[in-house]
């Protein structure tokens, strides 16, 4: 009796877990504020991780996610990344229509199977299993299941519930088991608005969220990175692809890679250090050592990305790209740092994101991260230079736009240490534009002027130089977009590497730039560098208020007016000043028929809250609406 | 005096000519050229192209096909680094598969005057396999600097010999020789189909060739003798090989310009395509020669002809669907709707059906050919008189020339008891008859008919869509600006905005829409036969704008059309060589009502005018009056033709020059 009893609730428990699994192949049982914004749901998943040793790591991935439209379907994500050090077990997917009947089902060999090389790489031994399916009908549900198993213990799957734009998440567990001699260093971020479970014992340790509502995209705002809810896991001893590993701390961390990953890779040859000598021989300080050797670098080599097992993490030999002329981040940075110190410059080996919304390496917590490898050269009493050695282009320490303004890890011959990139301040990413321009008396433009760009401006920029004369004249034209039928007359471009500035004249004209209208003419005073930029709106701003980076735009304009005809009324001189930056704009009357328009538009960076979203766009707004400020003028 | 200036020009032609591009031969010339004379903007130059095709007997495999690559590049700057790196796909099927040989390759620098070579190494090679079909070899060179020569050559064989690669005259950088032989022995006989601007003629030659026979013969030996004896004798087939040589010195690089449906479509090219074999003492093989051919081949194809026979598998259903209709209009569109709904793309291309038309039909999904050929096949069983049209798709050309690979895609084609002709392409929930997505128009497809014999058809719509916008709209003496907007669209038109709208999350196509117009408030959005194809599809929404107009002292000026007018001319280059692909004919036109604020009257207005582009190929026509508080306009704009050739490129730019300066010409106001 008590038998059968034992078993009825057995039963019957399991008949309510099977109920509650089958109960989320349906779009129905979607809690409803989980919709919004919601291409699709992940009903459930499961993240299941046994890290049996420093050596050894497998993976057990269950996903439940149902598809409400057609913009869902990549949330899928049937998809496995595998190379000489990763097997997969088993992969497995179910298809459900919205009945919660099974309607198709894969396995491991119905997937694609595809080299996972992209294209800015040579070669990589990196491959990914994928499923392609077609959606026969909306909503539908796919169950996912995947075990790997590795080698490589660096990395270790972040517990990451939400890992894209539209896409909701109902459940999401995480379960890591590890041996007790290992030690595990988590870290929490982005869980302020969400209810994190977190339960820990000897050798495990599990989390569990429910119900995120799906992220939207949104200008200026922080980058997903930024906001999604992750916890990121590392264990204090690991092996990547053999190599071991044994570290508490960013200085271990970077003594390890030091030792282990850099040190025995610069052996130049000696011919390599007599000609390096030879060539900085007459200079006398550091910095301008650097900079010939920097130059050298970037005449003798290029950028080849090659990634295969422990040479997607250690650098090429520097003797290898001495000879061959070619590498990676790793092998050009490992290149340049062997032949500064050959001269006795000591320089720095350093990871980095590289994106460029500017990420920062997460500096708490210990573990592989960046994607990117540069330069630093420490200066005494200054600030550090940074190199970026896969351009050839590049002016010497100059890094906006792509690794400025963040935590990155330098690693010196005695340990890893975190630091900060250089920033842009607005003062430094400046254009001044000094032109002059005539109109007619049938309202055509002869216009004349001279950019002269810096900073984050000169980056903007910079690439024109090697454009062909087709090209540019195309680029002029939609610069200048709000100039209908003009022509070019006269380009000219001048790049000057060593005070980091681009200098572009051109003049070109244009028909009825301003618009005879009975006896009047109205002209638009800013012909030369008009915002019409408007941020985005959004019905409901959900995240802060984000400027990565600043500039600013001074323009001096002499116009010379049409000979019949004279000034009705002048725009008002104006000035604003707020939190996000200033605009100013001047009309000076030089003599009867000529005007210096003055103009200063600056926008500072930084994180504002949500609220004042709406106040930026206004003031770009107001900017866009002064640019267009006319003058009337009536015939004489 | 004479002789010696002719003696002169003689040894100049003589030098002139010595270039020598025998393998390894780098000049100093070559490697202190700091640009190309003929283009300075290249980045890189191809100095030498040289490639020789021909088929090889091996005994016991028989023909195999075997290219010869030979290549010396110039490199000027940086930008032409990428030219370093070479990249080639290995077709595989099975165990059968491309292969190739050991590449030879250097890289040539000048260095204090000397020329430096360093040679690729293995180092520098990559293989891989991209897929199940490919495998990837890579190579990348060593040392290279602005001013490196490369040079390389290498060879492949495949056993593909039905597909010779395409023989390509003209690249993204300029090439100052070419040279190509394609080897053809008798058995083989390939049509050349040439494409593009470069008419490049080879000339022709032929060499006699061998195939050796050993025969063993083994003599068993018999009466008293009891050894055996071996024989050996050698037999020798000869046939003759045609050699077609083409050369062609300095040309261009293609560059690519805007509206340009597929810049192949003018890369200067030769494609040899298989038409029919014949070996020795065996029957004469047919791929394809003529146009007959072509459609005979794919028609007999068990993944085209059979599966258009098939009816089995669906025959309940259409049973069902039309058996109480006789309107055979009515039945081909409901035949249409359903496997509309039935069977979903899976966005694979191709003309032949892939996992064939009954398992689709079952599983709901396919390619292009399952889904047209299942739908011409039910048409047919129908009772409608449908056919299969080949088409090549935007991306992947035109074929001029009788040719199998020269499509890529299927819709069907149903002439209609009145004799109206329709094409339909069941690919696009959105489709309807006569409207085909975007992809399939390109130029004009191949009709088959059930007997075999085919004709062209012309792909591109004779019908304008439509985009009808009305506005009304109320300016504020503040220069603000609100009211209602109404827009109906037809045919591409109204695929076009179904495929954005239908499927879209709502929230963000409207704050898309808000934002298309720098931030436009919208309110009240609505959209009528979104779903329902068979009407135009209309939206309508209320807004409001501000800073429409410019209020300067006691004058207020504005453009009428406000935020709707067109700012910005697509056509930037001076000068264009391709045809303009519009990809169909269209017409918009602008009905709108201003009321002015009050307190204020009408000083001027812009004159009514209207101009028309040459050819009847376009026409613009502003007509606009003004009565007490509200001014009435109405813009038209047309372009009749789907293609607009680069002869009236300088007239299309003018055109649109003109008319974005009509739509900003202004109207003022005066305070009363």
């Amino acid at each position: 009796m008590h038998k059968t009893n034992l078993a009825y609730i057995l039963l019957l428990l399991f008949s309510i877990q099977v109920l509650a699994q089958e109960s989320l192949y349906t779009s129905l049982t979607i809690p409803s504020k989980l919709r919004g914004n919601a291409n699709a749901v992940v009903r459930y998943n499961h993240v299941q991780i046994a890290l049996n040793s420093s050596y050894e790591m497998s993976v057990l991935q269950k996903r439940v996610v149902t598809i409400l439209n057609k913009e869902g379907d990549d949330a899928i994500n049937a998809v496995v990344h595998y190379d000489n050090n990763v097997k997969i077990k088993n992969l497995e997917v179910k298809v459900y229509n919205n009945f919660g009947t099974q309607i198709n089902k894969f396995k491991k060999n119905d997937f694609k199977d595809v080299s996972a090389v992209d294209g800015g790489t040579l070669y990589s031994d990196s491959r990914v299993k994928y499923l392609e399916y077609t959606a026969v009908d909306y909503p539908y549900s796919v169950e996912f299941i995947s075990e790997t198993v590795s080698n490589n213990t660096a990395f270790i799957q972040p517990f990451m519930p939400i890992d894209d734009y539209f896409l909701s998440i109902e459940r999401s567990t995480y379960q890591i088991n590890y041996p007790t001699e290992i030690t595990l260093r988590t870290l929490e971020r982005n869980f302020d608005n969400y209810e994190l479970i977190k339960e820990e014992a000897s050798g495990v340790l599990k989390y569990k969220v429910k119900n995120i509502n799906a992220f939207k995209p949104e200008k200026y705002a922080p980058a997903f990175f930024d906001l999604a809810p992750k916890v990121l896991l590392a264990s204090n001893q690991f092996t990547l692809e053999g190599v071991q590993a044994k570290v508490e701390n960013w200085n271990d961390f970077g003594k390890w890679m030091y030792h282990d990953l850099i040190k025995d890779t610069h052996d130049l040859p000696e011919s390599t250090i007599a000609m390096i000598q030879e060539l900085v021989k007459d200079e006398t300080n550091d910095i301008e050592k650097a900079k010939k050797i920097y130059k050298y670098v970037q005449d003798k080599t290029r950028y080849i990305s090659v990634q295969v097992g422990i040479g997607g993490w250690k650098p090429f030999n520097a003797s290898d790209v001495d000879k061959l002329g070619y590498g990676d981040c790793k092998g050009l940075t490992n290149y340049t740092m062997a032949l500064l110190n050959a001269v006795g410059v000591k320089s720095n080996y350093c990871v980095v994101w590289r994106y460029t919304q500017g990420r920062s390496i997460e500096k708490d917590f210990t573990s592989m991260q960046g994607n990117h490898v540069f330069l630093n050269i420490p200066t005494e009493n200054n600030e550090d230079i940074w190199l970026e050695c896969t351009s050839q282009k590049l002016p010497f320490g100059f890094i906006a736009n792509s690794t400025d303004d963040r935590d990155v890890l330098v690693i010196t011959t005695d340990g890893g240490e975190i630091k900060h990139t250089k920033k842009y301040n607005p003062e430094e990413s400046i254009q001044t534009i000094n032109g002059k321009y005539s109109i007619s008396n049938d309202g055509n433009l002869q216009a004349q002027v001279i950019v002269g760009s810096k900073g984050i401006q000169y980056d903007d920029k910079y690439w024109l130089e090697t454009e062909t004369e087709r090209d540019l004249d195309k680029h002029y034209k939609k610069r200048w977009r709000y100039v209908n039928s003009m022509s070019i007359e006269s380009m000219d471009i001048q790049n000057d590497k060593q005070d980091i500035q681009f200098i572009e004249q051109v003049s070109f004209n244009a028909t009825n730039y301003s618009k005879v209208i009975g006896d009047r003419m109205l002209l638009t005073v800013n012909a030369l560098n008009r915002s019409t930029h408007v941020p985005d709106r959004y019905r409901n701003r959900n995240y802060p208020l984000k400027v990565s980076r600043g500039f600013v735009d001074i323009d001096e304009v002499e116009i010379e007016l049409p000979s019949d005809y004279k000034v009705e009324s002048m725009p008002k001189n104006i000035a604003i000043e707020n939190k996000f930056g200033h605009y100013k704009t001047e009309i000076e009357k030089i003599d009867e028929n000529k005007l210096l328009y003055k103009r200063e538009f600056k926008v500072n960076d930084g994180e504002f809250p949500k609220e004042d979203y709406e106040k930026f766009r206004s003031f770009y707004k107001t900017v866009s609406r002064q640019d267009n400020a006319k003058i009337a003028l009536i015939k004489k | 005096m004479r002789i010696s200036a002719l003696i002169i020009a003689l040894s100049f032609t003589l030098s002139a000519f010595a270039q020598d591009y025998d393998f390894g031969d780098v000049s100093k010339e070559e490697l202190q050229e700091k640009f190309n004379p003929s283009d300075s903007s290249a980045s890189a130059t191809y100095l030498y192209k040289n490639r020789r095709t021909y088929f090889d007997y091996i005994k016991g495999l028989g023909f195999e096909l075997k290219t010869e690559i030979h290549e010396r590049i110039k490199i000027y700057n940086k930008d032409g680094f990428d030219y370093a790196t070479k990249q080639l796909n290995l077709y595989k099927n099975g165990n059968t598969k491309e292969s190739i040989s050991p590449i030879k390759a250097f890289t040539y620098n000048l260095e204090n005057g000397k020329i430096v070579e360093e040679k690729l190494t293995k180092k520098g090679m990559f293989n891989s396999e991209t897929n199940k079909y490919f495998n990837k070899v890579k190579f990348t060179m060593p040392n290279i600097k602005p001013g490196s020569v490369i040079e390389y050559k290498y060879q492949i064989t495949s056993p593909f010999w039905s597909n010779i690669d395409e023989l390509v005259f003209q690249h993204d950088i300029p090439i100052k020789k070419l040279e190509s032989n394609i080897e053809i022995p008798e058995y083989f006989n390939f049509r050349i189909n040439t494409k593009g601007y470069l008419t490049v003629n080879p000339t022709t030659d032929s060499k006699t060739e061998y195939i050796r026979f050993v025969n063993k013969t083994r003599n068993q030996g018999s009466g008293y003798s009891a050894s055996s004896t071996t024989t050996f004798n050698t037999s020798e087939v000869s046939y003759s090989t045609k050699i077609s040589k083409y050369e062609i010195e300095n040309v261009p690089a293609l560059k690519n310009e805007p509206y340009v449906n597929s810049i192949n479509n003018y890369r200067s090219s030769i494609k040899y395509e298989l038409s029919y074999t014949k070996f020795p003492y065996s029957q004469i093989e047919y791929y394809t020669t003529t146009w007959e051919d072509v459609v005979e081949t794919i028609f007999k194809s068990s993944n085209f002809g059979d599966e258009l026979d098939r009816t089995g598998y669906y025959e309940d259903d259409i049973d069902n669907i039309v058996s109480s209709i006789s309107d055979p209009e009515r039945r081909m569109s409901l035949i249409f709707d359903f496997v509309k709904s039935k069977v979903k793309w899976n966005g694979y291309y191709g003309k032949y059906t892939d996992d064939g038309v009954k398992k689709s039909f079952k599983e709901g999904v396919g390619n292009v050919a399952e889904i047209n050929l299942m739908l011409t096949s039910m048409l047919r069983y129908a009772g409608l008189k449908a056919h299969p049209v080949l088409v090549s798709t935007r991306g992947h050309g035109i074929s001029l020339f009788p040719t199998r690979e020269g499509y890529n895609y299927v819709v069907t084609y149903v002439k209609l008891p009145d004799g109206n002709v329709v094409l339909l392409d069941a690919t696009n929930k959105y489709s309807v008859p006569n409207v085909l997505p975007l992809r399939a128009l390109n130029w004009q497809g191949r009709v088959i008919a059930e007997h075999g014999s085919s004709e062209l058809i012309d792909l591109y719509p004779s019908v304008a869509s439509k985009n009808t916008i009305t506005m009304m709209a109320k300016l504020d003496s503040e220069g603000g600006v609100e009211g209602m907007i109404r827009s109906v669209k037809t045919n591409h038109k109204a695929l076009d905005f179904r495929e954005r709208y239908v499927e879209a999350n709502k929230e963000e196509f409207l704050e898309k829409l808000e934002n298309k117009y720098n931030g436009l408030e919208v309110s009240d959005y609505a959209v009528k036969n979104d779903v329902d194809l068979s009407k135009p599809v209309m939206e309508s929404y209320n807004f409001f704008k501000e800073n429409q107009a410019d209020i300067i002292g006691d004058k207020i000026y504005f453009s009428p059309l406000f935020f709707l007018r067109t700012a910005e001319n697509p056509f930037k280059l001076e000068k264009r060589e391709f045809p303009v692909d519009f990809g169909y004919p269209s017409s918009t036109t602008y009905r709108v009502i201003v009321t002015i604020p009050e307190g204020y009257k009408m000083e001027s207005m812009p004159e009514p005018s209207a101009m028309a582009l040459p050819d009847n190929l376009g026409e613009f026509k502003y007509n606009i009056s003004g009565k007490g508080n509200s001014i009435q306009l109405i813009i038209s704009t047309k372009i009749n033709s789907s293609i607009i050739t680069p002869l009236y490129y300088d007239a299309l730019k003018e055109y649109f020059n003109k008319f974005i300066e009509k739509e900003a010409e202004q109207i003022v106001l005066t305070k009363a």
